[in-house]
Formats: structure tokens, sequence, C-alpha cells
């Protein structure tokens, strides 16, 4: 029983992780085609975000969490205003463009805030079960990786927006001919993207040290997510994230934690070798 | 006769072959620093501004040549001609990774930005991966691999004949580098020219048509992918060999940016304009690092976007067309 207990926890806190890093990337380039590479960036500054509110405005963590997603958002609108919009007939170059702005934040986060900034304290408590001890916020990231799973296909699948922005995936001109404002879709979705990366840094903001290149500890798990995932995220995002997660699992408890991330590099390339297109293409296969 | 196009190409080199009666060492080894970039990022222009295949992880390259380098040099440092063997040897694994690396992208049917993400994501996790290596047991033979802090203390690079040694130091290193540079020149203005070039180009205008005309597409990409990977393996041995040293952080998300923004900003499409465009960057970010690296990388990074943004052909290329422009109005007068 605790055996399985142990399991599941560690599957389902690989497998959180994995899909809070990809999710914000996936939204992006599932819409626009666009791989955001300042996706760390984003996450960096959804946690300073929170870091900051929570230290120096002393707010509660859930509010101090709240503010650094509302500042993930806001940065994200100014920047789809005036960079990526520009850019939207070349997608290589967008994607070049977004690495210069991860340069540009993630130093000048290292300018002003210094080298490193003082962390918060995990919330709720641990609790223990048999020989070992597991974290309860933990848990609750678990929970919450799969709530926003539900909301974003309930937002995609139900709502007006998702109608439209669906539309905007299958075909922009003829959705654009039909009266759908592709651009303000695109900015909404970017805005939505810059929001679920905002969300992930704030709410991992206290189980980790706080510095400036806190996103990139996310950033090789987005990418081999989305790119197992393939060329519709929406569908293959889930099964990637189980997948790689199962395989990190399973190597990181017999080897190394190290070990464990060359072993999700490795399964990535033979995937692609394989699967070129992905689970999703896998899926869409299996479905005819 | 020297064509109308090559009179920069031409002067430029005269220009660095003749400096180094006016320059002392310190100046010729800055020089020289710059210039070893250029091969990464000669490479990078190749695949990218011939193949139409954006790798973000060149480093990946630069860093497993600069480590088999210094792995080798230092297991057989007193051994005759180790300083022939060891480059030449850490070049070819370099181009047997590269070829590996290819094969899995280009028959896997990997394409457009999810190279730039699986090239990136090796790179990435190699670095992780030298930088967990501190422990005593990461060691190959007598090359400890040190981790974080890097590798050094590899002999210089160099040939002994009996009495007569030669180091790739000061001047040697120097005209060396030189030396590489134009034959790296000459073979790339080749290979543009040659029909493994012109498959090359027209497999990035559609690669679809040009499998279609009987091209082995697959395998010429795979091809110009292992060429680039063996240009950022010669810019590591360089590197490795200039500084005495490699860190895993030249594998890092910072440095794998370095060689695709000296690349955009001198203009992909023409190898001269990013060998210059590349020295004149990597001048400008030692220049600016003086006052705090983070300075120096920020303006990259806001290069890189306008560059992008206003001047997608590059900076370097569009000064060069213009004044080419310029002198063949004046001819006709």
């Amino acid at each position: 029983m605790i055996f399985l207990f142990n399991t599941f926890y560690q599957f389902g806190d690989a497998l959180s992780f994995l899909l809070l890093a990809a999710i914000g990337l996936a939204v992006i380039f599932g819409m626009m085609k666009i791989i955001n590479l300042a996706h760390g960036e984003f996450i960096t500054i959804g946690a300073y975000g929170t870091v900051v509110s929570a230290k120096i405005l002393k707010l509660p963590l859930p509010i101090a969490m709240f503010f650094g997603v509302l500042i993930t958002i806001a940065f994200g609108y100014v920047l789809e205003r005036i960079i990526i919009r520009h850019l939207y007939g070349r997608p290589l170059d967008s994607v070049v463009a977004t690495w210069g702005i991860s340069l540009i934040v993630s130093q000048s986060f290292l300018v002003i805030f210094g080298p490193s900034f003082e962390g918060l304290q995990t919330p709720l408590s641990n609790f223990q079960l048999g020989a070992y001890s597991y974290s309860q916020y933990r848990l609750l990231l678990i929970i919450i990786s799969i709530l926003i799973l539900i909301l974003l296909y309930i937002l995609f699948l139900k709502s007006n927006f998702g109608t439209l922005a669906r539309a905007t995936i299958e075909n922009p001109q003829i959705a654009s001919a039909l009266g759908v404002k592709v651009d303000k879709v695109y900015t909404i979705t970017f805005c939505i993207g810059s929001a679920l990366a905002g969300l992930t840094g704030a709410i991992y903001a206290p189980t980790m040290t706080i510095v400036p290149s806190i996103g990139q500890a996310f950033i090789v798990s987005a990418f081999v997510t989305v790119v197992t995932a393939g060329a519709s995220p929406f569908i293959g995002l889930i099964p990637a994230a189980t997948f790689l997660s199962l395989m990190q699992t399973s190597v990181t408890s017999y080897y190394h934690a190290t070990i464990g991330i060359l072993a999700l590099l490795f399964s990535v390339i033979l995937i692609i070798r394989f699967l070129p297109s992905g689970f999703s293409g896998l899926l869409t296969r299996l479905k005819k | 006769m020297i064509k109308k196009d090559n009179i920069f190409i031409v002067s430029t080199f005269l220009f660095l072959l003749i400096i180094p009666i006016l320059l002392d060492d310190f100046y010729l080894n800055n020089i020289s620093y710059f210039m070893l970039w250029t091969f990464i990022s000669l490479g990078l222009a190749l695949i990218w501004g011939m193949g139409g295949i954006l790798s973000f992880g060149q480093t990946a390259f630069f860093g497993l040549a600069g480590y088999s380098f210094a792995i080798i040099s230092i297991n057989f440092a007193d051994t005759f001609a180790v300083g022939i063997w060891s480059p030449i040897l850490a070049l070819f694994i370099t181009a047997i990774f590269g070829m590996i690396v290819g094969y899995f992208l280009f028959y896997g049917g990997i394409y457009d930005v999810f190279i730039g993400i699986v090239t990136l994501s090796i790179t990435l996790v190699l670095e992780t991966f030298m930088a967990q290596t501190a422990g005593p047991e990461w060691a190959i033979g007598k090359a400890r691999l040190n981790g974080f802090n890097g590798m050094q203390g590899m002999p210089p690079l160099g040939i002994s004949l009996g009495e007569y040694k030669f180091y790739l130091q000061g001047m040697g290193q120097y005209y060396f580098i030189v030396l590489l540079a134009i034959v790296s020149l000459w073979l790339l203005y080749k290979l543009k020219k040659s029909s493994f070039g012109l498959i090359l180009l027209a497999s990035k205008e559609d690669r679809v048509r040009a499998e279609s005309l009987g091209h082995n597409v697959k395998k010429i990409q795979m091809i110009a992918f292992t060429l680039s990977a063996l240009f950022a393996g010669l810019s590591g041995i360089l590197y490795t060999n200039w500084g005495g040293y490699i860190t895993p952080s030249s594998m890092g998300l910072i440095a794998a940016a370095m060689p695709v923004i000296w690349v955009a900003a001198s203009g992909k499409r023409d190898f001269f304009s990013v060998f210059l465009g590349c020295i004149f960057l990597v001048y400008i970010s030692q220049a600016l690092a003086i006052d705090g690296a983070q300075y120096a990388i920020i303006v990259m990074g806001l290069i890189l976007v306008f560059v992008t943004r206003y001047f997608p052909d590059g900076i370097i290329l569009m000064l060069k067309r213009f004044l080419s422009n310029k002198l063949s109005t004046k001819n006709r007068l």
C-alpha cells in the first residue's frame, strides 16, 4: 500500500511538473505555431512576482500568486503587441526574437534582483507514511495541474472563445473572412499562454530556490513534452506527459536525477524517429 | 583578376595578414579569440542560411569537441604527435555525433522549429550532465571532468619534431586561425556553387518539390548538418586551446544563443558577412562585458530582437550590398 502510494506520489509529482512546465508553451504553440523561447522567463516573472509581493508587499500567499500571474499576463500582452505581432508571417523569426527577449529578461532579473533572492517557505505541512515523508503542497500541485487541464478543455471545447480559437487554428484566412478577429484571438491566446506560464512560476515559487535562472529549470521539460506531444499539443499533451513522466520516474528511482533527464532526452529522440508527429499524430491516426 | 564581389574579402584578409606587424601578442590573442568563434557561426550559416535548418544547439558540438579534445590531450600528453591527433580525433567524434543527431532529425521527419527545440534540448542536457560530473568517479583515464568548474590543464596544441617545437600560441595561433578561416570560406563558397549546395538551397525553398525532383534531400541535409557540427567542433577545439579550459556553461542556454545572434545579425545568407559580423559582435560583447557580462548579454538580446524585427536579412549583408552597389555605379560612370 505504502509502496503503491509512494509510486503514485513520485509519478504524480513528475507528471504535474511536466504538465505545468509545458502547458503555457503548448497553448501558444498549438494556436500560433510559435515556440516561445522566453517561456522560461515568463515562469521566472511569475515566480518573482509572487515572491516579491509576498515578501515586500506582505501579501498572503494566494493573493501574491495572483499578482504574479497578473504581472506575467501584462508582460505577455505588451510583448505580443510590440514584437510578436509583427512577426506572424515568419514563424522561425518569431522564435528567434523570443530568444532575444529571453536573454534580455533573464539578465535584467540578474541586474535588478541579484544572483539570489530570499525564498518562501513551502506552505502546508508534511505528513508521514511508513518510512517516507510527503509534502501536502506537492499533492495539491498534482490536483491543481489536473484542474487547469480540465478548465482549459472547457475553455477550448465548450466556450465561445474556444470555437473562434479552433476556427483560427484550422484556417486563419477563412476564419478571418467569416468575421473572426484573428489578431484578437492571437493576442488572447498569447495572454492565456503567459498566464499559464506565470501560474507555473507562482505555484512552484514556494518550493524552489529563487534565482534569475529559475525558469530554465522548466524549459527542457517543457520543450521535450511539447515535441513529443506533436503538431497539435492539445491532443498530445496528456499522453506525452504521462509517457515521459513514467520514463523519468522509473529511471530516476533506479539511478539518478540527471540520468533521469538524459533518459527523457533519449526517449524523445527515439519517439520522434518512430512517431514523427508525436503522440497527437499517433492518436489522430488511430482515430482514422 | 579580382571580381567585384571579392574586393571586400581579399582586402579583409590582406588586412588580417598584415596587422600582426603592428600589434603585440596581447592584441593578437584577442583577435584570435574573436576569430575562433567565426567557425561555429559559419557552420550555422551553412545550415540556416543555405538549408533553412535552424539549429539552436550548435554549442553541443562545440562543447563535445572541446571536451573530447581536452580529454584526449590530457591522457596522451607525452606522446609524440598528440598535437595533431587530438584535434583530429575530437573532430571525428563530433562528426559522428553530428551525423547521429542529423540522422534522427531528418530521417525522423523533424522540421522547422522542432529541429531548433530538439537541438537546444540536446545542448542543455549535455550542459546539465557535464555540470554534475564533479566527483572523482567522473574521469576518463587521467582526465577529471570537474563538473561545473570545467576542465583545464590540457597541454597546448602543437607539434614537436625532435629539437623543434611549435605551439599554437601568440602569432602562430593567429596565423593558423586566419589560414583556417580562408580555407573554410573558400570551401563554403565552393560548396554553395556545387550541386550539393544547390540541392540544399532547393530543399530550403521547397523540400517536397526538391524531393520529387529525385534528390535525396534527407541525406543532403544530414551531410550539411554534420558539416556544420564539424565547424562548431573546430571552434570548440580552438577555444579550448586558446584559453586552456572548457566549461559546461559553454553549452548552456546563453552560450547557445550567441551563434544564432551573430549569424542573424550579420546576414545568414552570406558567409563572408557572417565572418565579419561575428568578429565584430564578439568584440562588442567583450568590450561591454567589462562592466559585467549581464549587460553584454542584454545588448546582444536587444540586437537580436531589433534585427529580426527590422532587418531580417542581417545588417552586415545589407551594408555590403549597399557598398557594392555604390562601387558598381562608380565603375559605370
